[in-house]
């Protein structure tokens, strides 16, 4: 502020902002000149790296880098099954929109159209990634496909919204089943079973499932670990404490090489379920302190007003208890939940085909063996693991702003 | 005066039938005796004001009415249910109950009309719709129906403690608790939450309270138990308790704090 005053001579806002925020005092010069001499050398590294890069390895790869070794000639179930996820989301979201709307309307306050604009401010990476992918394919016709996706997706959305209420809750129990039928179609009538899928369709749908088993189970061990029956508690505790005693790995390698002989004989699962079994103990316990830190937030007077109201406890956990200690928790629960997403990158060191391992055995191909194109692999599928990751975060924050609503 | 002419003098100032009995009830906390043979009897559509210093064991003696604490002797029958480990018998007895409490505690997650409307389709099992009328009554009683879709955290804290009233209301018990219901409250607001229990006093409610309201004490009060370390020092009639209280440690609260 005070250069303002003392510059005399007539200059351009634009120019005015410069001096003021990057060339105030001589310490801020330095600054502004040591780290905009490191963008400048970093931007010339990426343009040198695009302008370089062999692109080649995934132009050719990239249906492995998508689904792995899963049948070439089975491919159109991997679309259909796609199809059917992403109308099962668009459906729960537009009923979820729908009712959300009815509910702005019954308070008499002004309801906001989500426009084309907000969409792609809200998911700019992954509408990126989607266009880095379908760049890199070397037909049309993905291009095509993801159009039909999309407009499938938008028609459920729309059916969703303008569903009349008595309807919503029967939608949800549809999208459910679609998303059974999106597992179905995979797999029965001469399908193929998870242990030939692979590559980001193998990555998304064990980071998908492991949340899903992870957060009940933590939830339950979370509660457990504060009940007043002491076999629970018990039970509970060395749970958590082992579990997290462990390294991952270990637990991944048990999985794959110990489980069958803790199992019942005959009872021989394959090896992608058996690494989802110990992703979802693994990250099972930390949810479970995720929780609990959120149920110890919860004053003691929210309990005792459920109970002197005449619920019983398992009421009171579930309608008070809970969704406040929930709530409390939802950054720390998004956290765990990407390290689960970025954690199933471990599977390739137990020999599972996701995206990670395929990024690996692509440079042992002989058309592109030694020549250093881990340089183009490992940034590729560092972005798509960024693309989840920072989705999944920017969605938890938006949550947590939509919750906030009625905090104390 | 020992404990037991305590209990006759009770019972005499009061012949209606009882609905809250206690006798000889008391209370640990480790080696802390927070009760000692409590006697107190209170009949139906009576409203006793517990007054008596901090710590004097007020709260944690209607606390142990609907079972947030345990009592260690003694027997508590509420409504002709005694209170024992069996869990039915708990229920029954806090549906019976409804309390207030200092901090209102009431659940920042839910929109008031369902803080209020929950207990009711929880443990009452209404329809949702029912629930909410009931809920809207409850509102209007205690005057507020206009905030019926906004959340805890956006009222004042007379208005909170209202709605707390709203939604013990709401499971049309027989007996009210109140726990210092006025003592977390900037004084402008005090005025409106005593004009409420005035109101359900006159309804016939059966209430105890545990206030350091003086005046309402005074007003509304069938009987004023004074409460000290513990122990019930003196019962009576406001009448006879504020202009003639008989024991020492009656009298010097009473100067500390009229």
């Amino acid at each position: 502020m005070a250069s303002r005053t003392t510059s005399t001579r007539r200059r351009g806002p634009a120019l005015l902002w410069v001096q003021e925020n990057l060339f105030s005092t001589w310490l801020n010069t330095l600054f502004t000149l040591i780290f905009g001499g490191l963008f400048l050398f970093a931007g010339v590294a990426l343009v040198r790296f695009f302008l370089h890069a062999q692109f080649q390895i995934i132009v050719t790869n990239l249906t492995l880098f998508m689904v792995g070794r899963f049948p070439r000639e089975l491919l159109w179930r991997v679309w259909v099954s796609n199809s059917l996820i992403v109308a099962a989301i668009g459906l729960a979201a537009g009923a979820s929109r729908g009712s959300a709307k009815a509910g702005l309307e019954e308070a008499g306050l002004p309801v906001g159209g989500s426009r084309p604009r907000e969409v792609v401010q809200r998911f700019w990476p992954i509408l990126l990634l989607i266009l880095v992918l379908l760049s890199l394919s070397r037909t049309w016709v993905p291009t095509g496909l993801t159009i039909v996706m999309g407009v499938t997706g938008l028609g459920a959305f729309a059916c969703g919204v303008v569903l009349p209420a008595s309807r919503r809750n029967w939608s949800f129990f549809v999208a459910v089943l679609m998303l059974v039928s999106a597992f179905a179609v995979l797999v029965v009538l001469g399908g193929k079973g998870w242990d030939s899928w692979g590559g980001l369709h193998l990555t998304v749908v064990v980071s998908a499932l492991g949340i899903l088993f992870a957060f009940p189970l933590g939830v339950l061990f979370a509660v457990g670990r504060r009940s007043s029956l002491p076999a629970i508690r018990f039970l509970s505790v060395w749970y958590i404490e082992f579990v997290r005693g462990v390294p991952l790995i270990t637990l991944l390698l048990m999985g794959m090489f110990a489980l069958r002989f803790l199992l019942p004989r005959g009872l021989n699962p394959g090896s992608v379920t058996r690494v989802l079994i110990a992703i979802t103990l693994f990250s099972g316990a930390y949810v479970a302190e995720n929780v609990r830190g959120g149920l110890q937030a919860v004053p003691k007077g929210q309990m005792e007003a459920a109970l002197a109201l005449g619920m019983g406890t398992w009421t009171t956990q579930r309608r008070i208890v809970l969704p406040q200690a929930l709530r409390a928790v939802i950054p720390a629960l998004v956290g765990q939940f990407i390290s689960l997403f970025k954690d199933t990158s471990l599977l390739s060191i137990v020999g599972i085909l996701e995206l990670l391992s395929v990024s690996k055995i692509v440079n042992a191909q002989p058309s592109f063996f030694g020549q250093g194109l881990a340089s183009v692999t490992l940034p590729f599928v560092g972005l798509i693991y960024w693309v989840g990751s920072y989705t999944m975060s920017r969605e938890s924050r938006r949550i947590e702003g939509r919750l906030g609503v009625g905090e104390r | 005066m020992s404990e037991n002419e305590v209990f006759a003098d009770a019972t005499e100032i009061k012949a209606r039938k009882p609905l809250i009995e206690v006798q000889d009830v008391s209370k640990f906390f480790g080696t802390f005796q927070a009760l000692h043979n409590i006697n107190l009897r209170v009949g139906e559509q009576e409203v006793v004001v517990v007054i008596g210093p901090s710590g004097s064991g007020k709260s944690t003696l209607i606390r142990c009415i609907n079972r947030l604490e345990k009592h260690d002797a003694g027997r508590i029958v509420v409504g002709g249910v005694e209170l024992s480990d069996d869990i039915r018998n708990i229920q029954e007895i806090r549906r019976e109950t409804g309390m207030v409490f200092q901090q209102f505690n009431l659940f920042p997650h839910l929109s008031v009309i369902d803080n209020i409307a929950l207990a009711p389709r929880q443990v009452r099992h209404l329809a949702a719709r029912e629930a909410e009328e009931l809920a809207m009554r409850m509102l209007e009683r205690v005057q507020i129906p206009e905030q019926a879709r906004k959340y805890p955290g956006q009222l004042s804290g007379g208005q909170q403690q209202r709605v707390a009233i709203a939604r013990a209301l709401a499971m049309e018990p027989k007996i009210m608790l109140f726990d210092e219901p006025t003592s977390a409250l900037d004084p402008e607001m005090i005025k409106e939450v005593l004009d409420v229990m005035k109101e359900l006093a006159r309804s016939g409610m059966t209430m105890i309270v545990v206030t350091h309201e003086m005046g309402f004490a005074r007003e509304v009060a069938d009987r004023v138990v004074f409460m000290d370390e513990g122990r019930v020092v003196e019962v009576g009639t406001p009448e006879h308790f504020f202009e003639a209280p008989e024991h020492d440690r009656t009298k010097l609260f009473l100067s500390q704090i009229l």
